[in-house]
């Protein structure tokens, strides 16, 4: 099992890597991420990164969902879904190599923006914790954007309809935390079940909360479960 | 090696494939055939465990597919109609990967994937991107995919669909090879790969076997040896000719064929009686032949000619 999650996983990061995709959007990402440090520091004037995690958040939003769009798609078009599943693989095995491809190349974008904090040190006194916690939070968002991916993913054969599926499938969760006012106190519950952003503002804030943790873990849990079943049912169809 | 036990296969009303029985024994060569859409591929999906069937029962190299699937798996090479690839990978990326995940030791898997590729003659072609091989390489890659492991049990979807002639020949004559060592199902709608390669032949037609048997007895469904002989001056004494062949002893049934040849039907050979009766009213003989019926008679007089693609 743990062998083939391995040979999984080397494949999969070797298809991003000799692809551009990977680049552009690590570059894309470092892109938007400069953008936003400037834009925070300029806007608020405090050597904090809150702005620029804030408006990263979403653009993971985005960006994660075309990562994750032509994993489960592009095997299913190509026929090479047929192949692992001839194979001694196990559906869990193929799906969490996958996952943590993806969570590989999150953990290089993600690295790549800790250039900001260390630039900030030179001006100012960030909150080392805070800026730990933030990170632990973008990376949570990071898995649970991709497990949605994946699910999407699992879908269908075409793969843009993939992405934009991933990222409609995600958006209510963002968006969910900002409607209270809309929906009324009687579904306060369910949105406090799903929203997203109260969960990450605590990270961004320097909390670490095991509540807010087990929120993110359970998310993913939910769309790895709900990929798994897709593709064992796909085989019935 | 391989039993199939009613194998059916539903896909809501749909049904792909309704009963399907056979068995293939060791070093066998099962020519499974039919016109496209009867159900073929079904049928191997089901074998290699991808697909589960609707009712039925398979046993794949002494495992049953439902039950064991991964010992199945772990015993079948399987070519799907197009090659499995991944475009990016180079051919040695994608063979080493292939080896991991059907379990080869590590130690074991650069040599075999050597050995696989210089069997399939893809020896130097290593480094290629496979997105960028014509379809003949394509198809080699996916042989040598299949094989990798070493499997008991070869699969193989219409493996020289799309294939130049000499490709063809050359896929046939590894398929020819590999026999005797493994046992290989090979579907195909080209009669005469059947012919050269089977010893077994199952024939499905909209989802059900409509024969099985020995090359011979399936054959033999034509209606087996029959002899031609075209007597000349032909049309204007043709019902003579014919009374006189039908009256010989060997002979047990003479049909007028629409060329103007008569078609014989006879327990013993009857050429030199024909040949001495011709001769002796001092007709002509343009030609006598033993005709012995192909595959492709008996798949249209199985399958229908409207059925035939």
């Amino acid at each position: 099992m743990m062998r083939t999650v391995w040979a999984l996983y080397r494949k999969e990061l070797r298809v991003y890597f000799v692809s551009p995709l990977a680049y552009a959007f690590l570059g894309a990402f470092l892109f938007l991420a400069g953008l936003f440090f400037y834009m925070g520091i300029a806007l608020t004037g405090e050597a904090s990164l809150r702005v620029m995690l804030g408006n990263l958040a979403i653009s993971l939003l985005f960006v994660l969902p075309m990562l994750t769009m032509r994993q489960l798609a592009e095997e299913q078009r190509q026929g090479t879904f047929e192949l692992l599943m001839t194979s001694p693989v196990r559906l869990a095995a193929l799906i969490v190599g996958k996952w943590l491809a993806v969570l590989t190349l999150c953990t290089v974008m993600l690295a790549g923006t800790l250039l900001f904090p260390v630039v900030l040190a030179y001006y100012g006194q960030p909150d080392w914790g805070m800026v730990a916690t933030s990170y632990l939070g973008m990376f949570l968002c990071c898995a649970a954007f991709s497990a949605a991916g994946l699910f999407a993913s699992s879908l269908t054969d075409d793969q843009v309809a993939a992405g934009l599926g991933g990222i409609l499938l995600l958006l209510p969760f963002w968006l969910v935390g900002n409607a209270d006012a809309l929906l009324g106190e009687e579904y306060r519950d369910l949105i406090d079940l799903v929203a997203l952003l109260p969960h990450l503002r605590s990270f961004t804030r320097g909390v670490l909360d095991s509540a807010d943790v087990l929120w993110f873990v359970g998310f993913c849990f939910v769309f790895l479960f709900l990929t798994y079943r897709t593709l064992e049912s796909r085989r019935w169809r | 090696m391989i039993e199939a036990h009613g194998l059916t296969k539903r896909y809501g009303p749909l049904t792909a494939i309704s009963d399907v029985s056979f068995a293939v024994q060791t070093g066998e060569i099962l020519g499974f055939i039919g016109p496209n859409g009867a159900g073929k591929t079904t049928a191997m999906r089901i074998l290699t465990g991808f697909l589960p069937a609707t009712e039925g029962r398979a046993v794949v190299a002494g495992h049953d597919v439902f039950e064991s699937p991964h010992e199945v798996k772990r015993s079948v090479g399987y070519l799907p109609e197009t090659p499995p690839l991944y475009r990016e990978l180079t051919v040695g990326q994608y063979l080493r990967f292939v080896a991991e995940i059907r379990e080869i030791p590590r130690s074991e898997r650069l040599r075999r994937v050597g050995e696989v590729m210089e069997r399939v003659g893809l020896t130097g072609w290593e480094r290629r991107i496979l997105g960028s091989l014509s379809k003949g390489y394509r198809q080699r890659v996916g042989l040598a995919q299949a094989l990798v492991h070493d499997p008991p049990v070869l699969i193989l979807d219409e493996p020289t669909s799309g294939l130049d002639p000499a490709q063809v020949a050359g896929v046939r004559e590894l398929i020819g090879q590999l026999a005797g060592e493994r046992t290989v199902v090979l579907s195909t709608h080209i009669l005469r790969e059947v012919e050269a390669l089977c010893g077994r032949v199952v024939i499905i037609s909209e989802g059900r076997v409509a024969a099985r048997g020995t090359m011979d007895e399936v054959r033999a469904l034509a209606g087996g040896v029959r002899y031609r002989a075209r007597v000349l001056p032909g049309a204007d004494e043709a019902l003579a000719v014919a009374t006189a062949v039908g009256a010989l002893g060997e002979v047990d049934e003479v049909r007028p064929a629409e060329d103007g040849s008569l078609e014989i039907r006879a327990t013993e050979d009857p050429r030199t009686a024909v040949a001495a009766l011709v001769a002796a009213r001092g007709w002509g003989l343009a030609a006598l032949e033993r005709e012995v019926p192909g595959l492709e008679e008996a798949f249209l007089a199985v399958v229908g000619r409207e059925g035939a693609a």
